[in-house]
């Protein structure tokens, strides 16, 4: 670096920002108040891991000095990078009018800025004066903000000219421009344009790989599981600094070209949200594994994951041994756990809707109140110099903001002592599901429910409505049964107890299908392709599913299914299904298939077959047995669902649900007089207008809607004029108020329901009539009670005629006849 | 008066209530007899060990003594006994109440279907909480207790169970599990529904057709004469089925709680007869002579 550059307020930048060319004349660079930070600022990776850190501490470092200059200091800094003021003059940075040496041997000598805000500019002869007028009023932090960008500035352009590969160069030029601009404009940068805005994808890295330690390790005891947990730390952590390479290298490697151009655009958004701004703060920073999802990780999960073990490698010696045994033993298995989920084609974990509750030593863990010891795998990785650009988790807690890194974050959190897990926790769900019930709530209903001295009601003495398997699960859990898959080999040697029981498993199977010969059967049974799920009772087969894969369509073939009959109605069939689908979707089948016979199309339908196939037929042709007179049924299987428990969950579920209305019930208390409609003859009314149902927060569905206005426009002023004109009727005399028992003792022998227009008018008072079918009812059951009792040559009777007939017009006057 | 959840459940819990006094009442007493029986066994240990001296009337100072001691103590056990009757009274009456429920609730028609998992657990417990016949000293076992039969003029009441022979289809008849639901003296007919809902359910069926099952266990220790002999031929209920079919008891139950072990007929085993099955006393009845056709 030249002399020349070292200057401080009078260095200028000679470009415009429309210039193309960088790296001439002067260059952006540090002060010389501090010599040392003009070669800072140089983050990219070659130096490895301790200088980053260094680095990083060195920019934050600059920018506290920077900001505790004087004011005017600060404003003459801030003229470079300001447009000058004077009307009609396109000058957008003030410049240094002759570079002088011996102006910059003084300067050094006397720590003070040559310029004056009486100097003139070189590219617009203005004074500098005019380059900062419209900053003179601006509070101290937006001059700091600025300040702070300045460095950024200068750093990204010693980054730009010092970086070999084209790309990369481009990305810099480009955020050094966004700078730049956001420092003319006083403005916050934005980045904006083709690349999108972050998230790219969703579910996050972060989120899947939170979701595959829920979904692979969630049976491991809490120790196990916390280590689980800390591999999945560490390895966001990792992620969260990797340096990726550019894509100019990576072409190397992959040849499809859609490949490299999808990696070349996600390269870019790193560095333009992720990379740069960790060291340059005043772009938006965010963190690699929140932003990203699975292209990205499938991208670069290989080579990550080598180079990360190779490191763990060269460091194992400085590991202390505890260390050692996690990153060299459990860290390659968890691995390889990963990267099956990363590129399985419907690995759960992708899922943006996967939910599953974590175990309870994980609530724990979660909601933070056991002490989570972070620190300890930073010390896994106390970094050497290594030259390979790969970023280990040295973090510091200086430099990143730990609430970016959801990943880490918990423990970062528990460390710290900043904010209270739980609480960040929640309002994060809070804001992603919306009304989604707290977690504490349900775990205070689990706790509840789980409780044995829990009552459900007095109807719990006659409950017979156990789900079908509920008694096999108890059996298997009392040890009482087990089950296994077993297959007969001819190449490998199958042991005695596999035989005995397959032998067992003719003999079910012979006896319960008796329309089978025993010789298909053994066919079948003993063929090494055909495997079956044993059910075995103490010590022999008591029922099984034989079935066949075929790997390449993705179906399983179900070819015999039976419990011995002395076995059967105990749930025994459900669970075996049960098994048998969890078996598969642990081995990536997702699809049954079977042909069955008239008495097993209702077991198979309670087992979530169907008649209905979804396969395309080119699928299971030529591969599935056909069975003439029987029936073609299909399952699909829901990698989600872990069948065996599947009915507890729901059970549970339903359970909570019930209590969380309990618990609203408690809170909205109000007796509501019964709805009486129903007796006199009304035969459905809009759910809203049941008193009470809207206070507790009811909404009608989207669909209802529309059905509900219509409803509602039976105000009661409008009711009451239709109501008042009845009533003035000539005909209406016979109906003014309730029929008097003195005057016709056995009316009410006959009329069950009786009413009059008294009656209604007290009744719109009361606001009774809430929709205006309840109030038709009403005035329709006066006509029908009347033409009931009274035979039609009466006058009686011509009145409820006339008169209905009037309140008719009278509703359609009033827009409130629909018929 | 129908029998809502909530009056069973009250119904219920009243029981409940008493047979938990009972149960303190019965400890007490046992221990008031234990101590009788104690101070019984001092009175004898007394007697013998005493010299047999010449002096009677301490001797049959000692009888009396050792008489009223007795006496105290047959109060005590007879005592304990009515009560232990009375608390399994309290058992046997949750027992019916629940069942009245049941029967109830089927006739109200709102369907709470019971499964047929539920069923045949149902038909265990109803099988394992059968009344024990408990028999005084020199009693026989009554009618409907275990093997015995009912008398020629017993008439089943409403609501109990019983093996009814139903045409299943043109040729093939069935001995199934139903219950009664009324008798017609006109007709000489039962009304009996089959106890699996999910079956035709109603018949009207001649006396003949109908065999009431056991309304009590018979214990083994106290009662074997009421049991079938080994080798007897049965109709018993197929576990977990809802079917009488003909079976040969193979082992007599061991105690009141044990079931029965019996060989099926059935053509499909090679000897005929299928594997030894476990089946309640309540549901192993005397064959129907003439009509055994049931395969």
């Amino acid at each position: 670096m030249s002399t020349e550059e070292i200057h401080d307020i009078s260095m200028p930048i000679t470009e415009a920002d429309s210039s193309q060319t960088h790296g001439h004349d002067a260059s952006l660079t540090a002060t010389a108040d501090d010599a040392s930070s003009s070669s800072a600022a140089t983050p990219q990776s070659t130096e490895g891991q301790a200088s980053r850190q260094s680095n990083l501490q060195r920019i934050q470092q600059r920018k506290q000095q920077v900001y505790n200059w004087p004011h005017n200091k600060k404003l003459l800094k801030l003229a470079i990078y300001s447009a000058c003021q004077t009307p009609e003059c396109t000058c957008n940075g003030w410049k240094t009018p002759v570079p002088q040496q011996a102006l910059k041997a003084n300067q050094r000598a006397d720590n003070q800025p040559l310029a004056s805000f009486n100097d003139p500019c070189r590219n617009c002869n203005h004074v500098l004066e005019k380059h900062v007028t419209q900053l003179q009023g601006l509070p101290v932090a937006e001059v700091n903000r600025l300040l702070g960008a300045v460095v950024d500035v200068e750093n990204i352009f010693m980054c730009m000219h010092r970086e070999d590969d084209q790309d990369t160069k481009r990305v810099y030029y480009y955020l050094f421009k966004i700078l730049r601009k956001c420092i003319l404009t006083r403005s916050h940068p934005r980045i904006e344009g083709p690349l999108g805005q972050p998230p790219f994808e969703r579910p996050s890295i972060a989120k899947a790989i939170t979701n595959f330690v829920l979904y692979k390790f969630n049976t491991l005891s809490q120790r196990e599981w916390q280590t689980m947990y800390d591999l999945a730390k560490m390895f966001l952590h990792c992620f969260n600094h990797w340096n990726f390479e550019t894509p100019s290298v990576r072409k190397l490697q992959v040849s499809n070209p859609e490949d490299i151009s999808a990696y070349q655009i996600n390269y870019t958004r790193w560095l333009v949200f992720c990379h740069v701004p960790a060291f340059c703060d005043s772009l938006p920073h965010y963190e690699t594994s929140l932003v990203f999802g699975r292209t990205l990780l499938r991208a670069v999960f290989k080579s990550v994951c080598k180079q990360l073990m190779d490191k763990c490698h060269l460091e194992r010696d400085r590991m202390p041994p505890e260390k050692r045994v996690l990153v060299l033993t459990h860290f390659p298995r968890f691995l390889a756990l990963l990267e099956e989920e990363i590129f399985s084609a419907d690995s759960p974990i992708w899922d943006p809707e996967f939910k599953q509750n974590p175990p309870n030593h994980l609530q724990n863990i979660l909601d933070n109140k056991t002490p989570i010891r972070r620190g300890e795998f930073e010390r896994v990785t106390a970094s050497g110099d290594s030259k390979d650009g790969f970023t280990t988790v040295s973090l510091s807690s200086g430099t990143i903001n730990p609430i970016k890194q959801e990943g880490v974050k918990r423990g970062a959190e528990s460390r710290s002592g900043c904010q209270p897990m739980s609480a960040a926790k929640r309002r994060r769900i809070g804001s992603d599901t919306g009304d989604d019930v707290c977690e504490r709530t349900v775990a205070d209903i689990v706790a509840t429910i789980t409780d044995p001295n829990y009552m459900c009601g007095p109807d719990a003495l006659f409950q017979m409505q156990a789900p079908r398997d509920e008694a096999a699960k108890l059996e298997e859990q009392r040890k009482l049964i087990e089950f296994h898959v077993i297959g007969n080999s001819l190449t490998g040697a199958v042991n005695k107890q596999t035989m005995l029981w397959l032998i067992g498993l003719h003999n079910v199977f012979s006896h319960q299908l008796p329309e089978m010969t025993k010789e298909y059967i053994s066919q079948l049974v003993f063929d090494p392709k055909h495997k079956t799920l044993a059910l075995i009772k103490e010590g022999r087969p008591i029922g099984g599913i034989c079935f066949r894969t075929f790997l390449s369509q993705g179906f399983s073939e179900i070819v015999f299914c039976a419990v011995t009959s002395n076995e059967q109605v105990k749930g025994y069939g459900t669970h075996l299904m049960n098994h048998l689908k969890d078996y598969h979707i642990r081995n990536n089948i997702l699809h049954f298939l079977t042909f069955a016979d008239e008495y097993a199309i209702g077991y198979f339908k309670k087992q979530g077959f169907s008649k209905d196939i979804k396969l395309p037929r080119a699928m299971y042709q030529g591969y599935i047995k056909d069975y003439e007179g029987a029936t073609l049924m299909h399952c699909e299987l829901n990698p989600r669902i872990v069948y065996t428990q599947f009915t507890s969950v729901v059970r549970r579920q339903k359970e909570i649900v019930k209590k969380l209305i309990d618990m609203r019930q408690k809170e909205v208390r109000k007796i509501h007089p019964g709805l009486t409609c129903f007796k006199e003859g009304v035969r459905s009314i809009p759910v809203e207008c049941v008193p009470g149902v809207r206070e507790t927060g009811w909404r009608p569905a989207a669909g209802a809607r529309a059905h509900h206005d219509h409803d509602a426009d039976a105000d009661v002023a409008t009711l009451r004029n239709v109501l008042h004109a009845v009533k003035n009727h000539a005909a209406a005399w016979p109906f003014l108020k309730p029929v008097d028992k003195a005057d016709v003792p056995d009316y009410y022998d006959h009329i069950k329901y009786p009413m009059d227009l008294r009656t209604m008018g007290e009744r719109l008072k009361s606001r009774y009539y809430v929709s205006k079918r309840l109030f038709i009812a009403d005035m329709t059951r006066i006509f029908t009670n009347c033409r009931l009792y009274n035979s039609p040559d009466t006058d009686y009777y011509r009145c409820a005629n006339t008169l209905e007939k009037y309140f008719h017009t009278k509703m359609k006057e009033a827009g409130l006849w629909d018929k | 008066m129908p029998l809502t959840a909530d009056v069973a459940a009250q119904q219920v819990q009243e029981r409940l209530r008493t047979l938990h006094r009972f149960i303190y009442d019965i400890e007490a007493e046992r221990a008031r007899n234990e101590q009788c029986i104690e101070s019984i066994l001092r009175a004898e240990k007394a007697s013998e060990s005493s010299p047999s001296n010449e002096d009677s009337s301490g001797t049959s100072q000692q009888q009396m003594q050792l008489k009223n001691l007795y006496k105290a103590g047959l109060t005590a056990a007879e005592q304990e006994e009515r009560l232990l009757r009375a608390a399994l009274l309290r058992i046997y009456e949750i027992r019916s109440i629940k069942n009245e429920r049941r029967i109830q609730a089927r006739h109200a028609g709102n369907k709470e279907t019971i499964g047929c998992g539920a069923l045949m657990k149902m038909l265990l417990s109803a099988a394992q909480t059968l009344p024990l016949h408990v028999g005084r000293v020199g009693e026989r076992a009554p009618q409907l207790c275990g093997a015995v039969p009912a008398d020629p003029g017993h008439i089943a009441r409403a609501g109990d169970a019983v093996a009814a022979l139903v045409r299943v289809s043109e040729k093939e008849e069935n001995w199934i599990l139903a219950e009664v639901v009324s008798w017609l003296p006109a007709q000489g007919k039962y009304e009996v529904d089959d106890i699996d809902e999910e079956q035709k359910n109603r018949h009207v069926l001649s006396k003949r057709r109908v065999v009431p099952l056991p309304l009590m266990r018979a214990d083994p220790r106290t009662d074997e004469h009421a049991l079938f002999p080994k080798g007897a031929v049965v109709m018993a209920l197929y576990p977990q089925t809802t079917c009488f079919y003909r079976a040969i008891v193979n082992r007599l139950p061991a105690s009141a709680a044990d079931p029965y072990e019996v060989l099926f007929e059935d053509s499909s085993y090679a000897d005929g007869y299928s594997p030894p099955e476990r089946v309640a006393q309540r549901y192993v009845i005397a064959i129907k002579e003439g009509k055994g056709r049931a395969t």
